[in-house]
């Protein structure tokens, strides 16, 4: 019951936050598009990041030192986080193997919660989803609003970020990362 | 409640007056107004009071703190960059001018966070609410947009208009969304 409590809830949120009509017209009622650009900045030294995940493995950020890390912060109630999270997954498949990896943050919410969501996607999921219950790793990376994601290149530095839903698996997005991964 | 919430997705009709839109959801009748001034597009969707409530009580919100939000009038708040370079905003700059009294600001979630404390809203509850709220501050690279909710202390059903403030290439600038409405209790 707790758990269709927090799925009704879930719902609720989205339906509230969406607030999108089911017309494809572009007018004032509905949500921007994804963007598929992300933002250059000057190279600078990630915060360090080390939570654990919906199933209880830590992840480090200072571990993946040598691949290049999409770092997206999130929560289920986020409208383009819903919508951006199936884009992070193509994207995720299509660079699988080779030096990149996809760390989702999620804030202020429990492993249900998330769960409730990713089940209602058509697309599973395989890149973790982080657990900043606190949102204090947020605080570190001086998110401001969701969705916000950066890129960390090699060495550890941030190097692009992005505010809002994007498109991650658009052909620029994927040229912009495999630029980084280049370098 | 819940359910008549979850039908949201409807049909729309918009209209638009000199840069602005308007549009009503046909359905619930929650009401959108959009403006777009440079290189900035701000957005304002009514939230409903039951709206509210459900959402914050869904997460953790006690009925009486849930309420106390629900008493403002709310808004789903979208601003994107729609323009060439890097805009900024601040929330503080920000001014609503309910008809006949003074601008105003616009509570921020620092206050907000200091009415939670003194009604005991826990941790969770007051980090979720931190989050839904419209970003105090950002900078949008060309395309990027976000969306929080932001309050009013105007009436059920009352107006107000917004001048809403960015910064850009250096220079300040401002736009008005002109006769916003609040949501009535029965949104």
């Amino acid at each position: 019951m707790k758990r269709l409590d927090r799925i009704a809830g879930m719902l609720l949120g989205t339906a509230l936050i969406f607030g999108i009509p089911a017309t494809t017209g572009a007018h004032a009622a509905d949500l921007p598009p994804l963007s598929h650009s992300l933002m250059k900045q000057a190279p600078k030294p990630a915060p360090a990041l080390k939570l654990k995940d919906i199933d209880g493995a830590t992840h480090d950020l200072a571990k993946l030192r040598g691949k290049v890390v999409l770092i997206n912060f999130w929560a289920t109630w986020c409208p383009p986080c819903r919508r951006e999270m199936p884009s992070m997954e193509r994207l995720s498949q299509a660079l699988k193997g080779e030096a990149f990896a996809v760390l989702a943050v999620d804030v202020g919410e429990d492993a249900d919660t998330i769960h409730a969501f990713t089940s209602q996607l058509d697309t599973a999921l395989h890149f973790p989803i982080l657990l900043d219950s606190t949102s204090r790793a947020m605080q570190a990376w001086k998110v401001a609003g969701l969705p916000t994601t950066f890129l960390v290149d090699k060495q550890g530095r941030i190097v692009a970020s992005a505010i809002g839903g994007r498109e991650f698996d658009h052909p620029d997005m994927v040229k912009a990362i495999r630029d980084v991964m280049g370098k | 409640m819940r359910l008549s919430t979850l039908t949201l997705l409807a049909a729309w009709s918009s209209v638009s007056i000199a840069g602005a839109d308007f549009s009503v959801d046909a359905e619930t009748g929650l009401a959108t107004w959009q403006a777009e001034s440079g290189a900035i597009q701000v957005r304002l969707t009514q939230i409903s009071p039951d709206q509210a409530r459900g959402f914050y009580q869904a997460r953790g919100f006690s009925a009486t703190a849930a309420e106390r939000y629900a008493a403002e009038c709310i808004f789903m708040t979208v601003v994107r960059n729609i323009g060439e370079t890097p805009i900024q905003h601040r929330l503080a700059d920000w001014r609503y001018e309910p008809a006949g009294q003074p601008p105003r600001a616009i509570r921020s979630k620092v206050e907000w966070e200091r009415i939670w404390k003194r009604q005991g809203v826990n941790e969770a509850a007051r980090i979720a609410f931190n989050w839904a709220q419209f970003p105090a501050a950002q900078t949008f690279a060309p395309g990027d947009w976000n969306q929080g909710m932001t309050t009013y202390s105007v009436p059920r059903n009352g107006q107000f208009d917004l001048r809403f403030v960015w910064r850009a290439d250096g220079k300040t600038h401002s736009g008005k969304l002109e006769q916003v409405r609040c949501a009535n209790e029965t949104s």
